[in-house]
């Protein structure tokens, strides 16, 4: 299937989750002080992945309804949201009209974004991009669009997770999927899109092929009192606590 | 000789002084190859282009064991050094080299004190050796102390996820999930202490002594491989679809 077809099918299963729950999501996760990572909201005071953001140009690679911009945007940052799925981007801005909060907003893949090289100095993707472009082809363009020394940050499902993923249902205590067919999955359920998740080897050398160099992978383990996601519910709450469900990677473009 | 051994280094010397001869008989046709090969599943290096062209530099083996591989690197031109922790195992590297006609210095230590000088090597290396069987939290240090700037770091372990999945009462790895992920480091089964990080406490790790991360390699071995470390068809068929092995490289900045 070509990557413009991947496209359409991805914006077509965000226009679904956005009227089933990521539009009346947005209000409550605009309204948050904290930033948190992912599912089981990992704070970003806990895992310092960001470090300072204050009076940075800041890029955040799907974006989707733009919560992690607006907490960006509230400690001073000078967003610049991307996503290709207009009912997100519609959401996002009618809640930057009731937060009063504005930023940019460009309806775009991360493959192919209509901006200036060297404009940025830190890529952000919290399931955006991150799972749902090809890095063949993000990455490189996050590199294209970075200053020298930009960061870039970003949150994937765990290898393991993806290795202990049926084709349809939940997460389970076993190996399923080979190491060789990571790459891009396209996942055979009904309004399932088409994601990329790749070996930790071979994020290793995308990142590397593309300048950057790595400064850190964190993975998540859940908290105590983790419960299951209300809308995300393939990864029990008790295997996030044994084994990682979610991982971010920090790069650095070179100087 | 300075002799900063840990407690669980004086263990694992005694348990490869033991074992030794044992292994070396074991594993002899298997290991004792006419170029070098990495691991459980003896992947060539000229596949896996791990340390470059090695002529003229100056190469330290952590965890040597009989010198298979420091015997291959001084005959391809390396100036080489061989270290391990165990005694009965430089014994044999003295035969092997005697046998090969190579000649070069071998240093009885464990690897988390080195008695070498900083910054005496191009590259600092080993193949399921003292990365296995020292701390991490120390031989990292030491290799960044050893290494001249611009040095390759570059080891092969059995990969975080076998970890997971090995099976404590048959010791087979199998693919559900038995052990935790979070929280790998030591595991001591009163007979010998190995050691075992997570991805990202590598990397980590790695940052944290001045490294940059240049690859991780996750060798697959062929359909028809053996392997006297993983005789089990199960082993092998686990190792085609999941990884067994890291070999990590990272380098000293210039």
């Amino acid at each position: 299937m070509s990557h413009a077809e991947d496209t359409r099918r991805n914006v077509d299963v965000w226009t679904k989750a956005n009227a089933e729950y990521t539009d009346r999501k947005a209000r409550e996760s605009w309204a948050k002080e904290e930033i948190d990572w992912g599912m089981f909201s990992g704070p970003e005071s806990e895992i310092g992945a960001l470090g300072e953001v204050a009076d940075k140009d800041v890029v955040e690679l799907g974006c989707g309804t733009a919560y992690f911009s607006a907490w960006l945007a509230k400690r001073g940052a000078r967003v610049t949201g991307v996503d290709p799925t207009p009912a997100q981007l519609e959401t996002a801005r009618r809640m930057q009209h009731e937060f009063d909060l504005h930023f940019a907003l460009i309806e775009a893949g991360a493959e192919d974004v209509p901006l200036p090289d060297a404009s940025f100095d830190l890529a952000v993707s919290e399931y955006g991009a991150s799972i749902w472009a090809d890095p063949e082809r993000w990455i490189p363009e996050a590199a294209r669009l970075l200053r020298p020394g930009g960061g870039l940050v970003f949150l994937c499902n765990s290898t393991l997770s993806i290795l202990c993923s049926p084709d349809e249902g939940k997460v389970e205590e076993r190996l399923l999927r080979s190491h060789a067919d990571l790459g891009r999955i396209e996942w055979p359920g009904e309004d399932e899109g088409v994601n990329y998740h790749l070996t930790h080897g071979e994020m290793i050398r995308v990142l590397t092929q593309n300048g950057f160099q790595i400064e850190a992978l964190h993975e998540r383990l859940a908290p105590e009192s983790t419960t299951e996601h209300e809308y995300y519910d393939f990864i029990p709450a008790a295997w996030a606590r044994r084994w990682p469900a979610e991982e971010i990677w920090v790069a650095r473009r070179s100087v | 000789m300075p002799d900063a051994a840990s407690e669980e280094a004086l263990r694992n010397r005694r348990y490869w002084d033991r074992t030794s001869d044992e292994y070396q008989e074991r594993h002899r046709d298997f290991i004792n190859q006419p170029e070098p090969r990495w691991g459980v599943w003896q992947i060539p290096e000229s596949e896996l282009n791990v340390l470059g062209d090695v002529a003229g530099k100056d190469v330290l083996e952590l965890g040597c064991g009989a010198a298979q591989w420091s015997i291959l690197l001084a005959k391809q031109g390396a100036r080489p050094v061989g270290l391990d922790n165990s005694e009965r195992q430089l014994e044999h590297a003295r035969r092997l080299m005697a046998e090969a006609g190579v000649d070069f210095r071998l240093v009885h230590a464990s690897a988390e004190a080195v008695p070498l000088s900083d910054e005496s090597f191009d590259v600092v290396f080993c193949d399921h050796g003292a990365f296995t069987f020292a701390d991490p939290y120390k031989l990292v240090p030491e290799s960044a102390r050893l290494l001249r700037p611009g040095g390759l770091l570059a080891f092969s372990i059995s990969s975080p996820f076998t970890v997971v999945c090995e099976n404590p009462e048959t010791e087979l790895v199998e693919a559900r999930l038995h052990r935790d992920y979070f929280g790998l480091h030591k595991f001591d089964d009163g007979d010998v202490v190995e050691y075992e990080l997570p991805y990202g406490e590598w990397i980590r790790l790695f940052c944290a002594n001045g490294f940059v991360v240049e690859a991780l390699i996750e060798p697959r071995p062929g359909p028809d491989a053996k392997s006297t470390y993983w005789e089990e068809e199960s082993e092998r068929e686990w190792a085609r679809r999941w990884p067994s092995e890291s070999i990590w490289k990272a380098r000293k900045p210039e």
